[in-house]
């Protein structure tokens, strides 16, 4: 009886010992195919067979159209991406990293993290991969190089941009109502002027406004914030509250605060209601009331990106007809982006980053639709339609531009900016306590 | 033979030990160790992360404050309702013809995994009322629809604007918002073990009773509940350790925004979000440290009950 059982426990270690080394047989045979190779990649490095660990946000829509812009490099190479795509990449890059597992590329939009691990010595310097920094040097706009940039040495560049700068409005209620879109002389009183204008006329409320995004409810605020921070105050306040010589606590930043309070809690202003109904009014939804016939508020504020909810809901709606954007007043441009960091330089690795940093693998989604490209090598008329291209322009051409300051603080910084920007819509009164709370946490 | 070889017992639990040595064990030390040192694990930090808790320095970002009293919300105003709704309806069903029907409706929720859970009733409270059942219902009984989950008003405002509006901090609607959820998923479990405690109870016992005379309240209050107790005892504790690691409806429906976060969301926040590892691991242990009594309240009446039947 004992003789039967040890018997069998043998066969399944034996079983399990065959599995194992088949599996490692398994591994080998990739390693072969690294080295054989059948020698058609037009790149310098035969790097077929092999796959890039890619980690970053995208899903649905937006995956199919980053597969598309990596299927000519697949084709070519003969290598593979393996794409991870989650909302929560905060979390698993910081515990991928910090678990000694990085993937080869992340493609993240936060770029606090993203100093945090260059900091650290964990991202490989762009310059590790032949030519790649030359061309990042060369085709991207020097504040997206800036960004780049840790400690001297630049690490990341960015693909996917959005600009933070856009209002958006429909242009043929605009016109049958003779309300004047604003322009980027506009001064936010004028901003304000218009939705007294628009209020005192009762057809519409002047605005939707929505901040609910599960964690980073409060988003659309800290945009609006931004916005107003930096038209008002300038680039150089708004680079110190970034890196902690201007506190939150700063007059200019309360006086941002209070601007965005004027127009979200002014009675009348917000077609959804009190702040309590902004803060659980979820941020895409709020891009619909001014699009609807007949439309049900005048203006939505959300970055360039609002585009996409807004022609996903009204797809018979033309851009530039049915809805637009009119600049921030002011002129001064934030916008967030998302940027692209390795972890390795192995051939594979350098092969599919030069590729992503190139106009021509760029112009790939651009095509597709929803896409901004900072890489001056994608030519501004070759966006889908107006609305896109006028982003471009805008991003591009923006004679202050800064990154978007929540991404820009990230970590706690970030996570308190977004509490405290729901916070004061729900307490007003006790915005000197909420803006000590935010710069506390820094 | 087999007796003879001391190791033979141990080869065959060696796999499960194993994997709870790698899984549970080692995670705890790690956890305990981790509490220590700072927020990259490199330095010794003495009780800081602790005092951290304590003194909750930064509410904006980890109001720890906040999520031990929203724990203990949890806690009591959760295991209480659940037990008391899952016991009246135990005891009902008992008395219909369609028990089964009845009690297969209150179990089904049950049988939805948490995360779906959350999702159905993100929707159920949408601020819109054209999709939010919850505020249909509301507004077509002429009140004003309410941001259920992100509502930090007191309850009794809600209804009648009477009370002071700022009562302490787990007062608020949106808590008995997420509350109510985790309600709507248990008592159906609450349900299923009262009603099978019950249909223990011997029926020449109730008859006795009804034969001295007495009415059916008192049946209920003076000879069902006290033999229930023990089953009641058992349905609470699994309810309050349920309460006290709740993460998953917390974390789908609010994200721990507007002052919901518990303790384990927070725990998960400062960890795996904010990188402060020895904040999030203080909190971990925290959470142990409350479990741990619960548990063994739980086992030693288990083993009571195994011993005495």
């Amino acid at each position: 009886m004992l003789h039967g059982r040890t018997s069998r426990l043998l066969w399944i270690l034996l079983a399990l010992i065959a599995i194992a080394a088949l599996a490692f047989a398994a591994c080998d045979d990739d390693d072969d195919d690294d080295d054989d190779g059948d020698g058609v990649t037009p790149t310098a490095v035969d790097i077929s067979g092999a796959s890039v660990d890619v980690l970053g946000l995208w899903g649905d829509d937006e995956l199919v159209s980053f597969e598309a812009l990596v299927a000519p490099w697949e084709a070519d190479t003969g290598a593979s991406m393996n794409f991870t795509g989650t909302r929560e990449i905060t979390s698993i890059l910081t515990t991928r990293v910090e678990g000694g597992d990085p993937p080869d590329v992340a493609v993240p939009a936060e770029i606090g993290l993203f100093q945090r691990f260059a900091g650290d010595g964990e991202v490989v310097p762009l310059s590790e991969c032949a030519g790649l920094e030359e061309t990042v040097r060369a085709n991207y706009p020097q504040g997206f190089i800036d960004l780049g940039t840790v400690d001297g040495t630049l690490y990341g560049f960015f693909m996917k941009a959005d600009t933070k700068g856009t209002i958006f409005y429909n242009p043929g209620f605009f016109a049958d109502n003779g309300y004047e879109p604003l322009t980027a002389d506009s001064s936010f009183q004028d901003l304000i002027d218009l939705s007294d204008e628009i209020l005192a006329d009762g057809v519409v409320a002047p605005w939707s406004h929505g901040e609910f995004a599960n964690g980073g409810t409060g988003f659309p605020g800290s945009d609006w914030i931004q916005q107003i921070l930096l038209n008002e105050a300038g680039g150089d306040v708004y680079d110190g509250v970034i890196d902690g010589s201007t506190p939150f606590t700063d007059d200019a930043v309360k006086d941002a605060f209070e601007k965005f309070g004027d127009v979200s809690l002014t009675d009348g202003y917000v077609v959804q209601g009190g702040a309590d109904i902004i803060n659980a009014t979820p941020f895409g939804d709020a891009t619909f009331p001014p699009f609807e016939s007949p439309p049900t508020a005048a203006m939505n504020y959300l970055g360039g990106f609002a585009s996409g909810f807004i022609s996903e809901q009204f797809p018979e709606a033309v851009p530039g007809e049915d809805f637009d954007f009119f600049p921030f007043p002011g002129g001064a441009v934030t916008g967030s982006a998302t940027i692209v960091y390795a972890f390795n330089s192995d051939d594979a690795t350098c092969s599919f980053m030069s590729d992503l940093a190139s106009a021509e693998a760029q112009q790939i989604w651009v095509d597709r639709g929803g896409f901004t490209s900072v890489n001056t090598g994608v030519g501004l008329d070759s966006y889908p339609d107006v609305v896109a291209q006028a982003q471009a322009e805008q991003l591009t051409t923006a004679e202050t531009f800064r990154f978007d300051l929540d991404d820009a603080i990230g970590g706690d910084l970030q996570a308190a900016f977004f509490t405290g920007v729901t916070d004061y819509l729900a307490d007003p009164d006790s915005l000197d306590s909420i803006l000590q709370g935010i710069e506390d946490a820094r | 033979m087999i007796g003879r070889r001391w190791w033979v017992p141990w080869l065959w639990l060696a796999p499960g030990l194993a994997l709870l040595v790698v899984f549970l064990i080692y995670p705890v030390i790690d956890t305990f160790r981790r509490s220590f040192l700072d927020g990259k694990s490199e330095d010794f930090v003495g009780l800081d992360n602790y005092e951290f808790i304590i003194n909750n320095p930064n509410p904006l970002v980890a109001d720890t404050h906040s999520a031990l009293l929203n724990n203990f919300m949890w806690l009591t105003v959760f295991t209480v309702i659940t037990v008391v709704l899952g016991l009246v309806i135990a005891v009902l069903t008992a008395r219909v013809r369609y028990e089964a029907v009845a009690k297969s409706a209150i179990f089904i929720p049950m049988a939805i995994s948490f995360v779906a859970a959350a999702v159905i009733w993100r929707f159920m409270y949408e601020i819109n009322a054209d999709i939010g059942t919850v505020n249909a219902v509301v507004t077509s009984a002429g009140l004003e629809r309410t941001a259920w989950l992100q509502d930090t008003g007191a309850p009794q405002t809600w209804l009648t604007d009477v009370g002071p509006d700022d009562l302490p901090q787990p007062f608020q609607i949106n808590n008995f918002s997420l509350i109510m959820v985790g309600v709507w998923m248990w008592t159906g479990f609450a349900m299923i073990v009262l009603s099978a405690g019950l249909k223990g109870i011997s029926t020449e016992v109730l008859e006795a009773a009804r034969v001295d005379g007495a009415n059916e309240w008192q049946i209920f209050s003076r000879v069902i509940l006290p033999i229930l107790s023990p089953t009641i005892v058992v349905v609470a504790t699994t309810l309050v350790i349920q309460a006290l690691k709740k993460f998953d409806l917390v974390f789908v429906l609010t994200g721990g925004r507007f002052d919901t976060d518990v303790v384990a969301t927070l725990f998960f926040k400062q960890f795996f979000q904010n990188g402060e590892f020895g904040q999030g691991a203080a909190l971990a242990v925290v959470l142990l440290l409350f479990v741990v009594p619960v548990m063994v309240i739980g086992i030693r009446r288990f083993q009571f009950q195994e011993e005495t039947r």
